[in-house]
């Protein structure tokens, strides 16, 4: 309560701040870009744009997005030659921390009340080692997998409750002649970051078993990372025959279509699976552990805003800034968008019941973490391989069945060791 | 007479196939912008069964395609004209001045060919900056008119020296000066090979997205290409919008095709580069 | 009237007849090379330099010479993607050159005579050339889907299931299907320039041929074909360039990555990634090493087209 009022306080210190430093005379009307790589969210950023504008009638934000693929190239290429957005969407950590390093990024340890909105986790990734934060946590991701219920309950099959069922549920169902899984390989990222990273997080023990990893405590072709390419192979015959093929939006319309009964997917699909799967009930659930382990969920941290160091409009930028630590804002992305959720301490009630699903991952696992390899394990240098792009490649490769999965254990623990000084001994 | 019989069966054949391969395609653009999502899943390659015009409206709304349009015609007509105008004085030269330092410069235009030209887009920025185009149309076409003139000197100049002599000669001994030379015969005589370049260079210009996408952020400086670019990204899984999107970046430029063929295969072999 | 007066005396000076042709020459060269030379030639030559440094982001400061250079031959990971890329890309051009031209050349044969519906024919070839490779590629996807396209269900439908492969997601398929995409593409270019240089050859020629007895097989090959060997050659290097270059219909088609595993990487996407919007997810490029990899792709082009250039000088002397 006491923080709430802090943040509510310092938000109003800041607008009066803003407002003398503008000040007499009126107030001077900008408008102020915001560089994104969220292209299907054009509609829900516009009302949330709205509301900042009706707060604060001298600031316009408009919401500019670029498609996803060449986002980082452009972005770099306009904040290079000094014609970037006054605001963008910030990648969390390595990439981040680049833009920021580079003088591109405003340093934000002047915002106020940042400290108090955000926990240290929730900062970390946007934040120098030494904590200064230079971007503002909008939203975090989860994971799951989305079912259709009438083809569980035409088959007789209740949400599993360990891997091993989960297996069998989709032998039952490919029995029956049903697709069990829509995923596929076409797009390559899905694979990695939607599949493989959901269930890391329970075969190695969630944050505390990472951070084993990333001390190098342990190495990247143990037991428990053979387990989880293992897992991969037990899923191969439950993907579609053209898994190969399948592209990420293919996946999503067989599911969608009713085509296939299970779908590994992120929470930012909700509101597009909820347009597209119109013809039968559907939920989401979290994939269970293998049987005698726990179940960690991928809760992974996603996007940030943070302002351009060379805009004109710098006050006004973080005028925006600010407001996104209020409830707000908090509530207009955690409802605008369903399947994104605020990252500020306080988390308001979310009225999209399958959000509110995913929220409830949280609380039944054991734990909570981020996606296995986003953390320092993606800045090897450029004549090696970083651990995303290994992991990618081997688990396709296990997929196409093109290796075992101890063999792909230790080609990914290979090339992290490579480089990465605190897995040097595991070579 | 069987034989000529027997052959123009097999030119039918043949064509009737490639004509399947060409047409088949766009006939799925075109029929499934006008079916709603499940139904493109359902029957992909029929004809509509709830026609459905929710795509195109939607599209519409969301996205400015007649400025778009205007700025593409305005963007891709003047550079053209430039290209082959300039161009064509190039080529000229570049055929008929024997020379060490043209034989250096017809070198040096096509070396162009072969860089990538993303290569030099900082550099271009900063120039596009300095001159303070950034966020106009204008920015555009200075980079496309150099972009055309490798490919322009290239087959012009190719095209020209292919010319007989005889030509040139006749007109030098009237007293023809080289500019008269050049606008009275050469250029009437390039037209085959004028439309060659045209066709190259409009449908690179038409369709490049890269440059829009760094010089432009400014809505009303977008082209046809980068506009259709961000909406195809914005509903690239919503199907019906998709194809909606994609139809309306094909359709114009088809039917000002199809309107010029005739125009343009017959520039094409009027001329004829003589063997 | 001095300037009539010097060239006619033949006085030694700077409006000379020779110096006067010149200047003319001069002047008609001007525009077309400024503008190429500050919008293009500049830029991009300033670019290959970059290739002797080192650092993050669009302009690395750090010289080190031709490290980078020599890296891409002996690191690794360097080496293995440069020489997958190479190799790729010159099967991409490969097919061009031999599907995309023998069928350009077929189709202009076929074309060249006189039918009823052939303006139709001659304008159906060139459509699919206006489309942009967003379309096509997206288009082509759809065809080739394993789990609704076309392609599949007819090879389904007639009891070839074994064949409904996922086309675009094996390694040794999808370059060459996503190279044929592109030959449909583009075919109408290589078509309408061998009609017209077929059209070129003189009606007399051909009835005479005909009279005496040579059958259309004889025809093409000892008449026409010979005749238009400057556009055979006109079109060969255009494709060669063109496809050494190629970048958007594998970007439409297999992402910046040219997936599956790499399998369908140019020196383009290569460069791309390599330069310009770095590895997914981290993006940061390294555009020394992008610099080195045009600069490679530029020398392989020249020499090629150098070599070109060289041949059809000394076959034209031979026929003069």
């Amino acid at each position: 309560m006491q923080k709430k009022l802090f943040v509510v306080l310092s938000i109003l210190i800041l607008a009066s701040l803003v407002l003398t430093a503008c000040g007499t005379p009126a107030p001077k009307d900008v408008t102020l870009t915001l560089g994104s790589w969220r292209t299907d969210d054009v509609a829900a950023w516009e009302a949330i744009t709205t509301a900042f504008h009706a707060k604060y009638p001298n600031i316009t934000v408009k919401f500019d997005p670029t498609n996803p693929p060449d986002y980082n190239a452009t972005l770099r290429s306009q904040l290079e030659t000094g014609t970037g957005p006054d605001l963008f969407f910030v990648r969390s950590f390595g990439v981040g921390r680049e833009l920021f390093d580079a003088g591109y990024i405003a340093s934000l340890k002047d915002l106020p009340g940042i400290n108090d909105t955000f926990s240290a986790g929730a900062r970390a990734p946007w934040a120098t080692d030494s904590g200064e934060p230079y971007a503002v946590p909008i939203a975090a991701v989860s994971h799951g997998i989305f079912y259709n219920k009438d083809l569980f309950a035409a088959n007789g099959i209740e949400v599993p409750t360990s891997w091993e069922d989960l297996m069998a549920a989709s032998q039952k169902l490919l029995d029956a002649g049903v697709t069990p899984f829509a995923n596929g390989t076409k797009d390559a990222w899905d694979i990695n970051e939607v599949v493989m990273m959901q269930l890391l997080p329970s075969d190695v023990g969630g944050y505390d078993g990472r951070m084993a990893y990333l001390n190098g405590d342990r190495c990247f072709n143990d037991p428990e990372i053979v387990a989880a390419f293992q897992q991969m192979a037990d899923l191969k015959p439950y993907l579609p025959a053209g898994f190969e093929a399948t592209s990420y939006a293919d996946a999503e319309q067989l599911f969608a279509q009713g085509k296939a009964a299970m779908f590994f997917d992120g929470s930012w699909s909700i509101g597009q699976i909820k347009k597209d799967a119109t013809a039968f009930q559907w939920g989401v659930f979290y994939p269970p552990a293998l049987k005698g382990k726990d179940t960690y969920v991928s809760f992974h941290v996603d996007a940030a805003i943070g302002a351009n160091a060379a805009s004109k409009n710098l006050d006004a930028a973080k005028t925006f800034l600010a407001w996104l630590e209020t409830p707000e804002f908090a509530a207009l992305i955690g409802n605008n968008l369903p399947g994104f959720f605020p990252m500020t301490n306080e988390i308001p009630s979310l009225t999209d019941p399958i959000a509110n699903d995913f929220m409830n991952f949280n609380k039944q696992a054991k734990g909570v973490d981020i996606r296995f390899v986003w953390e320092k394990l993606m800045d090897a240098p450029t004549d090696k391989v970083n651990a995303y792009t290994s992991l990618n490649n081997n688990v396709i490769s296990v997929l196409k069945g093109e290796k075992t999965p101890e063999e792909a254990a230790n080609a990914f623990n290979a090339d992290v060791a490579d480089w990465y000084g605190p897995a040097s001994k595991c070579k | 007479m069987l034989r000529t019989k027997f052959n123009r069966a097999l030119t039918y054949i043949v064509l009737t196939v490639w004509t399947i391969i060409v047409l088949f395609p766009l006939w799925t653009l075109i029929v499934n912008s006008f079916k709603p999502q499940n139904e493109i899943f359902a029957d992909p390659f029929g004809l509509p069964k709830n026609f459905t015009l929710d795509g195109y409206i939607e599209v519409w709304k969301a996205g400015h395609f007649g400025l778009y349009f205007t700025n593409s015609l305005i963007v891709t007509i003047l550079s053209l004209t430039l290209i082959l105008f300039i161009g064509s004085m190039a080529a000229y030269a570049l055929a008929k001045w024997k020379s060490r330092v043209s034989n250096f410069l017809y070198v040096f235009f096509i070396a162009g060919l072969m860089i990538p030209i993303r290569l030099g887009t900082i550099d271009l920025m900063r120039l596009i900056i300095a001159l303070n185009l950034q966020n106009t149309i204008w920015s555009l076409i200075p980079v496309y008119v150099a972009m055309g003139m490798p490919i322009a000197t290239f087959v012009l100049t190719a095209f020209i020296k292919e010319l007989p002599n005889e030509m040139f000669d006749a007109a030098k001994v009237d007293g023809a000066s080289e500019w008269q030379v050049y606008s009275r015969v050469v250029l009437p005589l390039m037209r085959p090979a004028l439309a060659t370049v045209a066709i190259f260079n409009m449908i690179k210009i038409w369709n490049d997205f890269w440059f829009p996408l760094v010089f432009i952020r400014q809505e009303s400086a977008r082209t046809v290409a980068l506009g259709v670019s961000l909406l195809f990204g914005q509903y690239h899984t919503d199907w019906t919008r998709a194809l909606a999107v994609l139809s309306l970046a094909a359709i114009p430029l088809l039917i000002l095709y199809i309107l010029l063929a005739r125009e343009f295969i017959k520039g094409l072999t009027a001329g004829a580069i003589k063997g | 009237m001095s300037q009539a007066n010097l060239s006619k005396n033949q006085k030694p000076g700077l409006l000379n007849t020779e110096n006067q042709r010149t200047l003319t020459w001069v002047l008609f060269l001007l525009p077309a090379l400024l503008v190429y030379l500050v919008f293009m030639a500049g830029p991009l030559f300033d670019s290959l330099r970059l290739s002797l440094y080192t650092g993050k982001g669009y302009n690395p400061t750090e010289f080190i010479g031709f490290q980078n250079y020599i890296d891409l031959f002996t690191v690794p990971l360097w080496r293995e993607k440069f020489f997958n890329a190479v190799t790729n890309t010159c099967i991409f051009f490969a097919i061009h050159m031999i599907v995309q031209n023998s069928l350009g050349l077929l189709f202009a044969n076929l074309l060249s005579s006189d039918f009823k519906g052939r303006n139709f024919f001659r304008t159906l070839i060139f459509t699919p050339t206006t489309l942009s490779v967003l379309v096509v590629g997206f288009l082509w996807t759809l065809i080739l889907n394993p789990n609704w396209g076309a392609v599949n269900q007819v090879l389904v439908g007639i009891g070839l299931e074994q064949w409904a492969l996922p086309w675009l997601g094996r390694e040794n398929l999808a370059l060459p299907i996503i190279a044929l995409t592109s030959v449909w593409q583009w075919i109408g270019m290589p078509t309408v320039m061998f009609l017209a240089g077929l059209t070129g050859i003189s009606e007399e020629l051909l009835e005479a041929a005909s009279i005496d007895g040579a059958s259309e097989w004889e025809i093409f090959w000892k008449i026409k074909f010979p005749l238009i060997q400057p556009v055979l050659g006109i079109i060969a290097i255009l494709t060669f360039v063109d496809n050494f270059n190629a970048f958007d219909v594998i970007y439409a088609m297999a992402g910046a990555k040219g997936e599956p595993a790499y399998s369908t990487d140019l020196l383009a996407t290569l460069f791309y990634r390599t330069g310009i919007a770095g590895e997914h997810p981290t993006g940061i490029p390294n555009m020394g090493m992008g610099a080195t990899i045009a600069t490679i792709t530029f020398i392989i082009l020249m020499s090629g087209v150098l070599l070109w250039l060289y041949l059809s000088r000394r076959n034209a002397d031979e026929t003069k």
